[in-house]
């Protein structure tokens, strides 16, 4: 495991050694088992199913991948959605996901393992969380030794945050991509730690792979360039670091531009202009380090300002060129997303779009206690141990931690990046104070430190199932010991201040002791501690993250109740309808009406055309005429519209309603948004304006929804209805889910032209008295 | 000219000053008179007295061939920083400055922006039946009861300060201010001195950053840099400012008592988010001052009080956040036992 310099077989030392080694492989591959059995809650409460909505379009690029092959999928053109624009899947998708999850079908079906493409998909986020678990205990290892590691990947394995993220069937970007984040903080830290360039090509693919699977990635490019400024600004410049820096971006941005979706967006955009500015600088300094080591100290010193003086100018000229590329574009290269992270007030003020999804709130702190829990806690003690002493990776994690903590307190969305820095950080302080109380206990136990042999075996048997980051603690303290010679054996030229406090704490190691009993106490505190953490991740995991949101349950008195409503109705689409038909409804279950009914849909979750949408939301919002002519010119036969009225299911298309009215509106003017309300207030009841009540939206909602109770109340609004008893002129019910969660509707055809010359002359003879009857059904 | 009977006092003068002017030749005279005096001021920002008051707003006969916005302005008031006199004057001004900067010709004399202060005209905030700032009311050319509140401004048109001021005045008026132009935060002078001192000061910066004796090269302000981001982060305190919530409020049932903590997990008061902020991360700093410190101390009994003080106070912050997590968030956050243990 670890690749220490052991110490001569046979002696007891190497014994305990290797069996230290042995047993934090075992305690890695319980922590991947802990971290991929608690994301099964979701697959165990409910069922092994595909969660929410973005997953159900990965699922489906997947299975084209599995069926049709990468080329195929490379230049795979959507026809399905976006009638009758499409779109062109292969260059408008982060590839890593879904190749992963094919590459791992593949495997398993040519060991002739008979897996289904769900199968692979629902599982492919908790092995990755197993994989970043280990990756996290790597990186920690990198920074402050294995016992820090292991506490820090037992900590991953499990924090609420990133289970929100990737319980079984939550088939999205981030499951894979903490993953490749972790690992390639991890492989820049080995770099930088060995100075191999070996590492470094491969912290350049790890940087590929997290390219292809996350826009996050912009994280990693932005972060590794301001910790390599920080070390040249305090002094800490060495070949490593040059070594750890250059080919990452070289390589890097190369690789970065492979990925379609990505391509020169990796030289054009503001994003990753920090790096290049770094890499210019990096290479001014270690000119002047080259230069320095050639001349005398007298001779240096002319050099010094005339490297300066060139070296000023060609960034000046740097700057020059990017400030006068950035100013042509108008938000200053900058996409909006990143703006609002630099200035948080800027999204509110000028992207409504942007401020009003919920993932991109600021956080207030009760989300920091539900997503990283007691880790809030231990996080400060982190960033402190890493500062005694401060070495290149430990001042890496700390820019880690203080970047992310201020960005997840901008957007909520990012406590999921903000999740590993705090579990390093929390690693580190956990195994620095178990390392404090339990070397105390010993000592005072056997009262001398020399033979504190056996304490020290018992100490690591008895804590094991206790806790498993507990555990490995006890033989921590020596093996970071024996681990800094052996770095310093390694890295000639490391500063020195490293060296002094592990020689000082050799030597003054008797007398760093606290109290027996305090200490003991403290212990108990700190397992308390580590208690209440996995209760409440087994809570978070099990209660508030783990709901598919395609099958919904109900705990009441008599017993649970389950709505199968969406699938039931993408059934029947599936089955009841022609391949070809267009089904129109909200963008919110586009993606879900492609890949469980395999019909056509008109906008989906990939909300890339603004028109399209707005057209949909005009088509919502208008009248059953001017409705169906929209929709007729869309070549669109059946509608769906999403209704909880009846069993009291909050997030409908009624209460999406004013979305639709305003980004149609938004496009078309005709529709505006105050008509929908009454003094300013959204209402569906009698007081409800006559042009909600005549809107489609509001008809395919409540059309016989009179006929369930007999007056027409709905329960997610908490009031009755306001308009009961209507009939559809243009439209017809075909199919009404159980819990009348899903309605569609299908067009009528369009009219007869001779039926309008025969009604012409009726009304001329009969003067309209029938028309009515004769509206409904002319053929009777 | 429908003189409020209540201002009999005031009758006198402005029968002298109305009867001074012939209606024709008057009008033109008071707008010559109001383009002099905002051309006194720097915004535009006409400052009035009650005299003033009644020259341009009382004694012209309606219709008056120009608009007038007033803002109502108290110096005294000034310390009272929630009602944002200070920053709403300014904002005032800026509009104003915005409009003759993006107007010229006839419209600028439609349209006149005035201040008028309360120690210097109580009797026209009396006048106008203002009881209560901030205000701002707009007397259009055919008001003729200065009571009349259709004119002033709600709170929703404060609510984006110059922009939406803006939009009132073209709402009401049909004169169009145009682009608001705020003042750089800089002017050219000062960017350039800035610039300069920085080019001068480069060459020495670069000599002290290779020499290694800079601020920057002092562990423990990079260390208190980054518990602050830290604490700063965890207590929401970007939440309160993009949202600008207040520190905290006042009990709407009983307006003695202040309320501290909000209930409701979507929603944090000022004051809430640093007292737990501070929790989460006093724990983390007397663990570590516990490891990294107190283990070097010699004296037993020291350490030991020390940790206990320690050990309590972590265990009352952690109990205190778990308490307000449930009372906030309204979780009731649970293990699970083996059935058989029940």
């Amino acid at each position: 495991m670890a690749a220490l310099e052991s110490p001569p077989p046979g002696t007891p030392s190497a014994m305990r050694h290797a069996f230290g080694n042995v047993l934090s492989v075992l305690i890695l591959v319980l922590i991947g088992v802990l971290a991929f059995s608690i994301r099964l809650f979701s697959v165990i409460k409910y069922e092994s199913v595909i969660h929410e909505f973005d997953p159900y379009f990965n699922y489906r690029v997947t299975q084209f991948l599995s069926k049709n092959g990468i080329y195929e999928f490379w230049n795979w053109f959507d026809d399905r959605t976006w009638y009758p624009l499409g779109r062109v899947i292969g260059g408008t998708v982060y590839p890593g996901l879904t190749l992963t999850a094919g590459t791992i079908w593949w495997v398993v079906n040519s060991l002739n393992i008979p897996l289904s493409v769900e199968t692979v998909c629902v599982f492919t986020a908790p092995v990755f969380s197993a994989f970043a678990s280990w990756a996290t205990y790597f990186l920690t290892k990198e920074v402050k030794g294995s016992g820090a590691g292991l506490a820090a990947a037992a900590l991953l394995a499990m924090v609420p945050s990133y289970i929100s993220r990737s319980v079984a069937g939550s088939y999205d970007n981030e499951a894979v991509a903490i993953f490749a984040l972790i690992f390639t903080f991890y492989l820049y830290i080995k770099t930088l730690n060995t100075g191999s360039l070996f590492y470094a090509t491969l912290n350049a693919i790890a940087y590929f792979y997290m390219v292809c699977s996350w826009g996050g990635y912009t994280f990693i490019i932005n972060l590794i360039p301001m910790h390599v400024l920080l070390c040249i600004v305090t002094g800490r410049y060495s070949p490593r670091l040059y070594i750890a820096y250059a080919p990452l971006v070289v390589l890097g941005t190369l690789l970065a531009a492979l990925v379609p979706v990505v391509g020169f967006n990796a030289v054009l955009t503001s994003e990753h202009f920090a790096s290049f500015l770094v890499f210019i600088i990096i290479h001014v300094v270690a000119l002047v380090y080259y230069i320095k080591g050639l001349l005398s100290p007298k001779m240096f010193k002319v050099a010094v300002t005339l490297v300066v003086s060139v070296g000023l100018v060609v960034c000046v000229i740097a700057v020059g060129i990017l400030v006068a590329l950035v100013a042509s574009s108008p938000t200053g290269g900058w996409s909006g997303r990143s703006l609002s992270l630099l200035d948080p007030t800027y999204a509110s003020k000028y992207i409504p779009i942007i401020a009003s999804v919920s993932e991109h709130q600021p956080p207030t702190w009760p989300s920091y206690f539900m997503d990283i829990n007691v880790l809030a806690f231990l996080v400060p003690a982190g960033i402190i141990a890493c500062f005694s002493p401060l070495s290149d990776a430990s001042s890496f994690v700390v820019l880690y931690i203080v970047m992310s903590v201020y960005f997840s307190g901008v957007m909520v969305r990012l406590m999921l990046v903000l999740a590993p820095a705090a579990c390093i950080m929390s690693g580190i302080a956990l195994s620095q104070a178990f390392d404090v109380f339990t070397a105390s206990i010993k000592y005072h136990l056997s009262g001398s430190s020399n033979s504190t042999n056996d304490a020290e075996d018992n100490n690591s048997t008895n804590n094991a199932p206790k806790d498993d980051a507990s555990a490995s603690k006890a033989d921590k303290s020596e093996e970071t010991a024996k681990e800094r010679p052996s770095k310093k054996g390694k890295k000639k030229e490391r500063e020195h201040v490293v060296d002094k406090p592990s020689v000082k704490s050799k030597t003054v190691k008797k007398a760093l002791v606290l109290p027996l009993e305090a200490s003991i106490v403290a212990l108990l505190l700190l397992i308390m501690l580590g208690a209440f953490y996995v209760i409440h991740c087994v809570w978070a995991a099990a209660e508030a993250y783990s709901a598919p949101s395609i099958v919904l349950t109900s705990q009441s008195r008599d017993g649970l109740h389950v709505f199968d409503d969406f699938r039931e109705s993408y059934a029947w689409l599936s089955h009841n309808t022609d391949v070809d038909d267009k089904v129109a409804s909200w963008w919110d279950y586009g993606y879900q009406t492609t890949a469980m009914a395999n019909r056509t849909v008109i906008v989906d979750n990939n909300t890339w055309n603004n028109t399209h949408i707005a057209t949909v939301g005009t088509a919502m919002s208008s009248p059953e005429k001017a409705a169906w002519e929209i929709f007729n010119s869309l070549d669109v036969k059946y509608v769906l519209v999403v209704f909880g009225g009846l069993i009291g299911y909050p997030s409908d298309d009624i209460n999406k309603f004013l979305w639709m009215v305003r980004i149609g509106g938004g496009v078309f003017p005709h529709i505006k948004e105050a008509d929908y309300l009454r003094d300013g207030q959204y209402r569906i009841d009698s007081e409800a304006t006559p042009t909600m009540l005549n809107s489609l939206m509001y008809k395919l909602s409540y059309y016989r929804f009179v006929e369930t109770d007999g007056k027409g109340f709905d329960r997610v609004r908490r009031t009755e209805i306001g308009k009961k008893h209507f009939k559809l002129t243009h439209f017809e019910e075909v199919f009404t889910s159980h819990h009348w969660m899903v309605r569609l509707y299908k067009l009528k055809p369009q009219k007869n032209r001779i039926r309008g010359k025969a009604k012409k002359l009726k009304s001329k003879t009969s003067s309209g008295s029938s028309s009515k009857s004769a509206k409904k059904n002319p053929w009777i | 000219m429908a003189v409020n009977t209540k201002l009999l006092s005031l009758l006198f003068l402005i029968a002298t000053v109305s009867a001074s002017f012939s209606d024709s030749d008057s009008d033109s005279d008071l707008i010559n008179e109001l383009v002099s005096l905002r051309s006194t001021s720097e915004s535009g920002v006409i400052h009035l007295d009650d005299h003033g008051i009644s020259k341009f707003l009382i004694s012209p006969s309606t219709p008056r061939p120009y608009s007038i916005l007033v803002f109502f302005d108290a110096t005294q008031l000034h310390s009272k920083t929630e009602l944002r006199l200070k920053e709403l004057r300014r904002e005032f001004g800026i509009v104003s400055a915005s409009f003759l900067a993006n107007n010229n010709g006839s419209d600028t004399t439609k349209l006149f922006f005035c201040e008028i202060e309360f120690s210097q005209a109580q009797s026209s905030f009396q006048r106008f039946g203002v009881n209560a700032l901030p205000h701002v009311r707009l007397v259009n050319p055919s008001i003729s009861n200065l009571r009349d509140e259709s004119g002033s401004m709600d709170q929703s048109d404060f609510s984006r300060l110059a922009e939406s001021m803006a939009e009132f005045v073209e709402q009401r008026t049909k004169l169009t201010v145009g682009p608001i132009q705020r003042p750089p935060l800089l002017s050219k002078p000062q960017i350039g001195v800035i610039v300069a001192m920085i080019v001068i000061a480069t060459p020495f910066i670069i000599k002290r950053i290779l020499k290694g004796e800079t601020l920057i090269h002092d562990r423990r302000l990079w260390l208190s840099g980054a518990i602050f981001v830290y604490f700063f982060s965890v207590a929401g305190t970007m939440h309160n400012i993009i949202r600008k919530m207040p520190m905290f409020l006042q009990d709407r049932n009983d307006p003695n008592k202040l309320v501290f903590f909000y209930q409701g997990s979507g929603m944090q008061l000022g004051a809430e988010g640093f007292a737990v902020g501070f929790l989460y991360t006093v724990v983390g700093l007397l663990l570590a001052f516990v490891t990294n410190v107190l283990v070097k101390v010699k004296n037993l009994t020291a350490q030991r009080l020390v940790m206990l003080v320690a050990l309590f106070v972590s265990f009352w912050a952690v109990k205190k956040v778990v308490y307000l997590d449930n009372w906030k968030t309204g979780y009731a956050i649970h293990p699970y036992w083996p059935s058989n243990w029940r």
